[in-house]
Order: C-alpha cells, then structure tokens, then sequence
C-alpha cells in the first residue's frame, strides 16, 4: 500500500464520519450541539493548521542566532566570484 | 541572538496567531455548549460567519499571490528569447 493510498484512504474514513455527522445520513438524531461543532471541522483544522505555520514560522525568527563565521565566509565568497567575474570579463 | 526587531516581529507573529486560534477554537467549539441567553455570545457573530470569514480571507490570500506571480512574469517577459 502505497504512502498516497494511505493518505487518501485516512482521509476518507476521516472525511466520511465528519459528512455522517454533519448531514445526518445515518438518522442518528445526535444533540444539536454536536451538529454545530462538527460541520465547521474542515475550515476550523485548515486555521488551526494556519496558526500553528504562522507560530512556528514567529518563534524561529525570533529566536534565530547570528553565525559570525557562516557571514563572513559567505561575504569572503561573494568578493572571490566578482573578482573571478570582473578577471573573466563580465562588467558588474 | 536575533536582532531586537526581528525578536519583536517574531513574537508579534506568535501572539498574533495564539490570539486567533483562542477566539475561533471558542467561537466554533466551546459556543455551542453555552447557553444561548449567556453574555459571552454577544462577542461573537452568527455561526455561518466563522465558515465564510476564513473562505473569503483564504480567497484574498489567493488572489494575492497569484497578482504577484502575474505581474512578476509579465515585468519579465522578452520578445523572442525567454531564458
């Protein structure tokens, strides 16, 4: 079984108990309230899916090191390729 | 140590996204088992609109990025050659 048949048959079963709940194909006669929470479900991840990216995508900037050494050594390369550049006749 | 004002965007953004999921993990999870007559409703608009509000700002978001992508390509389109 392939990791796209996994995929996509979790997401059915998932998707499946969600529609029985929403729409009520199986005359359940769940209270009202569980109704109401269950059909936003799909919107309510993908935000809380959002919240969670922008979160971390916050704190890793926030909380990202300077690297001295990798700055320097990156400035050092990019005067060795123009200079390399300017040799070979390429007018920056 | 990050810079003080990429440490204040970086926060800014783990506040900002914290905000948002306490009030839509509420408004779509916790109103449902509140009494109708609670105060707390009057905080939050009509149950449809916790649906409709994400479609439209992912619907923006979009549209966005794909302005983006269409005016860079065509800023860089060329004649007859295209690299």
């Amino acid at each position: 079984m392939t990791k796209l048949l996994e995929w996509v048959f979790g997401v059915s079963v998932i998707g499946a108990a969600w529609a029985l709940v929403t729409f009520d194909l199986l005359n359940l006669r769940l209270p009202e309230a569980y109704k109401e929470v269950a059909w936003p479900m799909p919107v309510y991840l993908l935000v809380v899916f959002g919240c969670y990216s922008l979160a971390t995508v916050g704190y890793r900037v926030a909380t990202f090191n300077d690297c001295e050494e990798a700055s320097k050594e990156l400035q050092d390369q990019i005067k060795e390729a123009k200079e390399d550049l300017r040799i070979k006749g390429l007018k920056m | 140590m990050a810079t003080g004002e990429d440490q204040a965007v970086g926060m800014g953004l783990v506040g900002f996204s914290l905000l948002l999921f306490t009030y839509y993990t509420i408004w779509v999870i916790i109103l449902p088992f509140v009494d109708s007559d609670h105060v707390v409703h009057q905080y939050f608009l009509q149950r449809e609109y916790s649906v409709i509000l994400p479609g439209i700002a992912a619907l923006i978001l979009l549209l966005s990025v794909g302005t983006f992508i269409g005016v860079v390509t065509w800023k860089n389109r060329k004649p007859k050659k295209v690299d």
